[in-house]
Protein backbone atom coordinates (compact mmCIF):
# COMPACT_ATOMS: atom_id res chain seq x y z
CA UNK A 1 0.00 0.00 0.00
CA UNK A 2 1.48 3.53 -0.57
CA UNK A 3 1.80 5.95 1.31
CA UNK A 4 -1.32 8.29 1.44
CA UNK A 5 -3.33 5.79 -0.33
CA UNK A 6 -6.31 4.63 1.79
CA UNK A 7 -8.84 1.51 1.57
CA UNK A 8 -12.40 3.15 -0.37
CA UNK A 9 -14.94 1.99 2.13
CA UNK A 10 -15.84 -1.33 -0.79
CA UNK A 11 -12.85 -1.94 -1.01
CA UNK A 12 -12.33 -2.26 2.91
CA UNK A 13 -15.36 -4.47 3.52
CA UNK A 14 -14.65 -6.82 0.92
CA UNK A 15 -11.18 -7.19 1.45
CA UNK A 16 -12.63 -7.55 5.48
CA UNK A 17 -14.83 -10.44 4.32
CA UNK A 18 -11.86 -12.30 2.43
CA UNK A 19 -9.79 -12.19 5.73
CA UNK A 20 -13.26 -13.69 7.48
CA UNK A 21 -13.78 -16.22 4.61
CA UNK A 22 -9.87 -17.39 5.24
CA UNK A 23 -9.59 -19.20 2.22
CA UNK A 24 -10.71 -18.82 -1.90
CA UNK A 25 -14.24 -17.32 -2.30
CA UNK A 26 -16.12 -16.52 -5.00
CA UNK A 27 -17.67 -13.08 -5.80
CA UNK A 28 -21.12 -14.52 -4.88
CA UNK A 29 -19.53 -15.38 -1.46
CA UNK A 30 -18.45 -12.38 -1.21
CA UNK A 31 -21.42 -10.71 -1.23
CA UNK A 32 -22.94 -13.17 0.99
CA UNK A 33 -21.05 -12.31 3.61
CA UNK A 34 -21.33 -8.53 3.48
CA UNK A 35 -25.08 -8.80 3.60
CA UNK A 36 -25.39 -11.21 6.28
CA UNK A 37 -22.93 -8.85 8.58
CA UNK A 38 -23.68 -4.94 7.28
CA UNK A 39 -27.41 -5.86 6.08
CA UNK A 40 -25.96 -4.14 2.60
CA UNK A 41 -27.65 -5.37 -0.75
CA UNK A 42 -24.59 -4.98 -3.10
CA UNK A 43 -24.93 -5.94 -6.69
CA UNK A 44 -22.60 -8.61 -7.38
CA UNK A 45 -21.44 -6.43 -10.66
CA UNK A 46 -19.80 -3.85 -7.77
CA UNK A 47 -18.44 -6.86 -5.64
CA UNK A 48 -16.55 -8.02 -9.14
CA UNK A 49 -15.75 -4.71 -10.04
CA UNK A 50 -14.11 -3.97 -6.85
CA UNK A 51 -12.31 -7.20 -6.78
CA UNK A 52 -10.54 -6.49 -10.23
CA UNK A 53 -9.53 -3.06 -8.49
CA UNK A 54 -8.05 -4.60 -5.66
CA UNK A 55 -6.36 -7.31 -7.82
CA UNK A 56 -4.43 -4.59 -9.82
CA UNK A 57 -3.34 -3.25 -6.98
CA UNK A 58 -1.61 -6.93 -5.59
CA UNK A 59 -4.00 -7.29 -2.67
CA UNK A 60 -5.57 -9.87 -3.90
CA UNK A 61 -5.13 -12.69 -6.29
CA UNK A 62 -7.93 -15.08 -8.58
CA UNK A 63 -7.72 -18.35 -10.45
CA UNK A 64 -10.11 -19.86 -12.12
CA UNK A 65 -11.68 -23.25 -10.78
CA UNK A 66 -13.95 -26.33 -11.90
CA UNK A 67 -17.00 -25.31 -13.88
CA UNK A 68 -20.26 -26.99 -12.21
CA UNK A 69 -23.46 -28.12 -13.01
CA UNK A 70 -25.32 -26.21 -10.89
CA UNK A 71 -23.97 -22.91 -12.35
CA UNK A 72 -24.98 -23.71 -15.40
CA UNK A 73 -21.41 -25.39 -16.73
CA UNK A 74 -19.66 -21.78 -15.73
CA UNK A 75 -16.24 -21.87 -13.82
CA UNK A 76 -16.11 -20.07 -10.72
CA UNK A 77 -13.53 -17.01 -10.35
CA UNK A 78 -11.94 -17.87 -7.04
CA UNK A 79 -10.00 -14.76 -4.84
CA UNK A 80 -7.59 -14.23 -2.58
CA UNK A 81 -6.39 -12.44 0.18
CA UNK A 82 -2.44 -11.38 -0.55
CA UNK A 83 0.07 -10.32 1.94
CA UNK A 84 0.03 -6.45 0.29
CA UNK A 85 -3.95 -7.13 1.07
CA UNK A 86 -3.61 -7.88 4.43
CA UNK A 87 -0.92 -4.79 4.93
CA UNK A 88 -3.39 -2.68 3.22
CA UNK A 89 -6.13 -3.61 5.86
CA UNK A 90 -3.70 -3.54 9.05
CA UNK A 91 -3.10 0.18 8.00
CA UNK A 92 -6.72 1.23 7.29
CA UNK A 93 -7.77 -0.34 10.74
CA UNK A 94 -4.85 1.43 12.59
CA UNK A 95 -5.60 4.72 10.43
CA UNK A 96 -9.67 4.00 11.87
CA UNK A 97 -8.34 3.06 15.34
CA UNK A 98 -6.26 6.58 15.34
CA UNK A 99 -8.62 8.48 14.31
CA UNK A 100 -11.82 7.44 16.63
CA UNK A 101 -9.16 7.28 19.67
CA UNK A 102 -9.96 9.78 22.26
CA UNK A 103 -13.37 10.86 21.51
CA UNK A 104 -16.02 10.42 23.46
CA UNK A 105 -19.51 9.69 22.55
CA UNK A 106 -18.93 9.51 18.85
CA UNK A 107 -20.82 6.48 18.23
CA UNK A 108 -23.95 8.59 18.96
CA UNK A 109 -23.10 11.20 16.29
CA UNK B 1 -39.15 -20.22 -18.51
CA UNK B 2 -38.93 -24.03 -16.53
CA UNK B 3 -38.52 -24.20 -13.27
CA UNK B 4 -34.59 -23.00 -11.43
CA UNK B 5 -33.59 -21.82 -14.61
CA UNK B 6 -32.74 -17.83 -14.81
CA UNK B 7 -34.73 -15.04 -16.84
CA UNK B 8 -32.73 -16.00 -20.23
CA UNK B 9 -33.77 -12.40 -21.38
CA UNK B 10 -31.90 -10.87 -18.24
CA UNK B 11 -28.72 -13.67 -18.75
CA UNK B 12 -29.00 -12.61 -22.49
CA UNK B 13 -28.76 -9.13 -21.46
CA UNK B 14 -25.54 -9.63 -18.54
CA UNK B 15 -23.99 -11.51 -21.26
CA UNK B 16 -24.02 -8.86 -23.85
CA UNK B 17 -22.99 -5.74 -21.81
CA UNK B 18 -20.54 -7.21 -19.43
CA UNK B 19 -16.59 -7.68 -20.46
CA UNK B 20 -15.93 -11.40 -21.23
CA UNK B 21 -13.26 -12.44 -19.17
CA UNK B 22 -16.18 -11.32 -15.91
CA UNK B 23 -19.00 -12.48 -17.73
CA UNK B 24 -18.83 -16.40 -17.04
CA UNK B 25 -17.89 -16.56 -13.64
CA UNK B 26 -20.46 -13.27 -12.48
CA UNK B 27 -23.13 -15.13 -14.27
CA UNK B 28 -22.18 -18.74 -12.99
CA UNK B 29 -22.44 -17.18 -9.37
CA UNK B 30 -25.88 -15.39 -10.06
CA UNK B 31 -27.41 -18.56 -11.47
CA UNK B 32 -25.59 -20.94 -8.77
CA UNK B 33 -27.82 -18.04 -6.62
CA UNK B 34 -30.43 -17.96 -8.09
CA UNK B 35 -30.96 -22.12 -8.20
CA UNK B 36 -30.76 -21.62 -3.84
CA UNK B 37 -33.18 -19.13 -3.65
CA UNK B 38 -35.71 -20.58 -6.31
CA UNK B 39 -35.80 -23.61 -4.17
CA UNK B 40 -35.68 -21.81 -0.63
CA UNK B 41 -37.94 -18.80 -0.86
CA UNK B 42 -40.01 -19.25 -4.60
CA UNK B 43 -38.87 -18.85 -8.24
CA UNK B 44 -40.41 -15.67 -8.47
CA UNK B 45 -38.83 -13.79 -5.80
CA UNK B 46 -35.41 -15.36 -7.04
CA UNK B 47 -36.42 -14.17 -10.55
CA UNK B 48 -36.97 -10.79 -9.00
CA UNK B 49 -33.36 -11.09 -7.49
CA UNK B 50 -31.98 -11.99 -10.64
CA UNK B 51 -33.20 -9.26 -12.47
CA UNK B 52 -32.60 -6.50 -9.53
CA UNK B 53 -28.81 -8.18 -9.70
CA UNK B 54 -28.14 -8.29 -13.26
CA UNK B 55 -29.47 -4.40 -13.55
CA UNK B 56 -27.73 -3.15 -11.21
CA UNK B 57 -24.59 -5.22 -11.87
CA UNK B 58 -24.27 -3.30 -15.75
CA UNK B 59 -23.07 -0.12 -14.80
CA UNK B 60 -20.51 -1.13 -12.24
CA UNK B 61 -18.78 -3.38 -14.88
CA UNK B 62 -19.19 -1.24 -17.73
CA UNK B 63 -17.63 1.96 -15.28
CA UNK B 64 -15.07 -0.77 -14.08
CA UNK B 65 -14.49 -1.49 -17.85
CA UNK B 66 -14.01 2.00 -18.81
CA UNK B 67 -11.28 2.66 -16.22
CA UNK B 68 -9.37 -0.03 -17.28
CA UNK B 69 -9.47 1.16 -20.73
CA UNK B 70 -10.68 -1.81 -22.41
CA UNK B 71 -13.11 0.17 -23.41
CA UNK B 72 -10.61 1.90 -26.17
CA UNK B 73 -9.71 -2.16 -27.68
CA UNK B 74 -13.43 -2.39 -28.05
CA UNK B 75 -14.23 1.31 -29.41
CA UNK B 76 -11.21 0.70 -31.79
CA UNK B 77 -12.81 -2.65 -32.67
CA UNK B 78 -16.43 -0.82 -33.28
CA UNK B 79 -14.68 1.79 -35.57
CA UNK B 80 -12.78 -0.40 -37.92
CA UNK B 81 -16.57 -2.70 -38.61
CA UNK B 82 -17.84 0.73 -39.34
CA UNK B 83 -15.37 2.36 -41.46
CA UNK B 84 -15.26 -1.21 -43.69
CA UNK B 85 -19.44 -2.14 -42.93
CA UNK B 86 -19.78 1.79 -44.16
CA UNK B 87 -17.45 1.53 -47.42
CA UNK B 88 -19.55 -1.56 -48.65
CA UNK B 89 -23.01 0.16 -47.96
CA UNK B 90 -21.98 3.17 -49.55
CA UNK B 91 -21.55 0.43 -52.84
CA UNK B 92 -24.01 -0.87 -52.22
CA UNK B 93 -26.16 2.07 -51.64
CA UNK B 94 -24.85 3.55 -55.15
CA UNK B 95 -25.41 0.36 -57.36
CA UNK B 96 -29.33 0.22 -55.84
CA UNK B 97 -30.01 4.00 -57.09
CA UNK B 98 -27.59 3.74 -60.38
CA UNK B 99 -28.68 0.58 -61.60
CA UNK B 100 -31.52 -1.99 -59.51
CA UNK B 101 -33.64 0.85 -58.41
CA UNK B 102 -33.09 4.14 -59.95
CA UNK B 103 -36.44 5.75 -59.30
CA UNK B 104 -36.52 7.48 -55.84
CA UNK B 105 -39.70 5.69 -54.40
CA UNK B 106 -37.67 2.05 -55.19
CA UNK B 107 -34.98 3.47 -53.11
CA UNK B 108 -36.93 4.49 -50.34
CA UNK B 109 -37.93 0.68 -50.09
CA UNK B 110 -34.67 -0.70 -50.41
CA UNK B 111 -32.71 1.33 -48.43
CA UNK B 112 -33.71 0.59 -44.74
CA UNK B 113 -33.12 -3.13 -45.95
CA UNK B 114 -29.74 -2.44 -46.84
CA UNK B 115 -29.63 -1.01 -43.65
CA UNK B 116 -30.51 -3.13 -41.69
CA UNK B 117 -28.66 -6.11 -42.92
CA UNK B 118 -25.61 -3.91 -43.03
CA UNK B 119 -25.78 -3.54 -39.28
CA UNK B 120 -26.63 -6.82 -38.65
CA UNK B 121 -23.60 -8.26 -39.70
CA UNK B 122 -21.84 -5.35 -38.77
CA UNK B 123 -23.13 -6.37 -34.72
CA UNK B 124 -21.83 -10.04 -35.81
CA UNK B 125 -18.81 -9.08 -37.28
CA UNK B 126 -17.90 -6.83 -34.12
CA UNK B 127 -19.34 -9.21 -31.27
CA UNK B 128 -16.95 -11.85 -32.96
CA UNK B 129 -14.22 -10.36 -32.63
CA UNK B 130 -14.84 -8.52 -29.10
CA UNK B 131 -18.34 -8.81 -27.16
CA UNK B 132 -17.99 -5.28 -25.99
CA UNK B 133 -17.75 -3.98 -29.42
CA UNK B 134 -21.19 -3.95 -30.26
CA UNK B 135 -22.58 -1.07 -27.80
CA UNK B 136 -20.09 0.92 -29.33
CA UNK B 137 -20.52 -0.08 -32.77
CA UNK B 138 -24.30 0.99 -31.69
CA UNK B 139 -23.45 3.96 -30.63
CA UNK B 140 -21.56 5.20 -33.67
CA UNK B 141 -24.70 3.84 -35.86
CA UNK B 142 -27.09 5.95 -33.42
CA UNK B 143 -24.52 9.23 -33.48
CA UNK B 144 -24.27 8.91 -37.02
CA UNK B 145 -27.69 8.49 -38.13
CA UNK B 146 -28.44 11.92 -35.87
CA UNK B 147 -25.87 13.76 -37.46
CA UNK B 148 -27.47 12.87 -40.89
CA UNK B 149 -30.77 13.47 -40.08
CA UNK B 150 -29.94 16.82 -38.65
CA UNK B 151 -27.72 17.64 -41.90
CA UNK B 152 -30.94 16.46 -44.00
CA UNK B 153 -28.91 14.23 -46.40
CA UNK B 154 -31.63 13.28 -47.41
CA UNK B 155 -33.58 14.91 -50.60
CA UNK B 156 -36.48 12.80 -51.06
CA UNK B 157 -39.26 13.63 -48.87
CA UNK B 158 -40.09 10.57 -45.95
CA UNK B 159 -42.26 10.87 -43.16
CA UNK B 160 -40.71 11.63 -39.61
CA UNK B 161 -41.26 7.51 -38.57
CA UNK B 162 -39.17 6.48 -41.33
CA UNK B 163 -36.44 8.48 -39.82
CA UNK B 164 -37.25 7.38 -36.38
CA UNK B 165 -37.15 3.74 -37.73
CA UNK B 166 -33.22 4.40 -39.13
CA UNK B 167 -32.34 5.85 -35.92
CA UNK B 168 -33.47 3.67 -33.48
CA UNK B 169 -33.80 0.07 -35.78
CA UNK B 170 -30.02 0.23 -36.84
CA UNK B 171 -28.85 -0.29 -33.23
CA UNK B 172 -31.08 -2.65 -31.92
CA UNK B 173 -30.11 -4.40 -34.91
CA UNK B 174 -26.42 -4.15 -34.12
CA UNK B 175 -27.35 -5.16 -30.53
CA UNK B 176 -29.89 -8.44 -30.99
CA UNK B 177 -28.94 -9.77 -33.91
CA UNK B 178 -25.46 -10.56 -32.48
CA UNK B 179 -27.03 -12.45 -29.22
CA UNK B 180 -29.92 -14.09 -31.13
CA UNK B 181 -27.57 -15.95 -33.79
CA UNK B 182 -25.34 -16.63 -30.66
CA UNK B 183 -28.48 -18.16 -28.83
CA UNK B 184 -29.09 -20.32 -32.18
CA UNK B 185 -25.55 -21.37 -32.27
CA UNK B 186 -25.34 -24.67 -30.42
CA UNK B 187 -21.63 -23.57 -30.35
CA UNK B 188 -22.02 -20.80 -28.29
CA UNK B 189 -20.78 -21.20 -25.01
CA UNK B 190 -23.03 -20.14 -22.15
CA UNK B 191 -26.56 -20.75 -22.39
CA UNK B 192 -28.87 -19.12 -20.13
CA UNK B 193 -30.55 -22.11 -19.12
CA UNK B 194 -29.22 -25.04 -16.31
CA UNK B 195 -27.55 -27.48 -17.64
CA UNK B 196 -28.63 -30.49 -15.36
Amino acid sequence: MRRGELLGSLEHIILLALARLDGDAHGMIVRREIEERTSRNISIGAVYATLERLEAKGYVSSFTGEPTPERGGRAKRLFRLEAAGKRALQVSQQTIRNMTAGLNGWERI
Amino acid sequence: MRRNSPPAFACWIFESVIPAPHCEAMLGDLIEEYTLRAESVSPLAASRWFWSQACRSVPSMVWSSLRSRDWLISMSIAMGVYIVLGTLKFAADLTISKFIAPRPTTYVVLAPVVFLVATSIGGCVAARIRRGATIFLALIVMITVAVLIAVRVCTIPVPWWYQFGFLTLGPLSVLLTPAVFARSSPLAGGSATLKQ
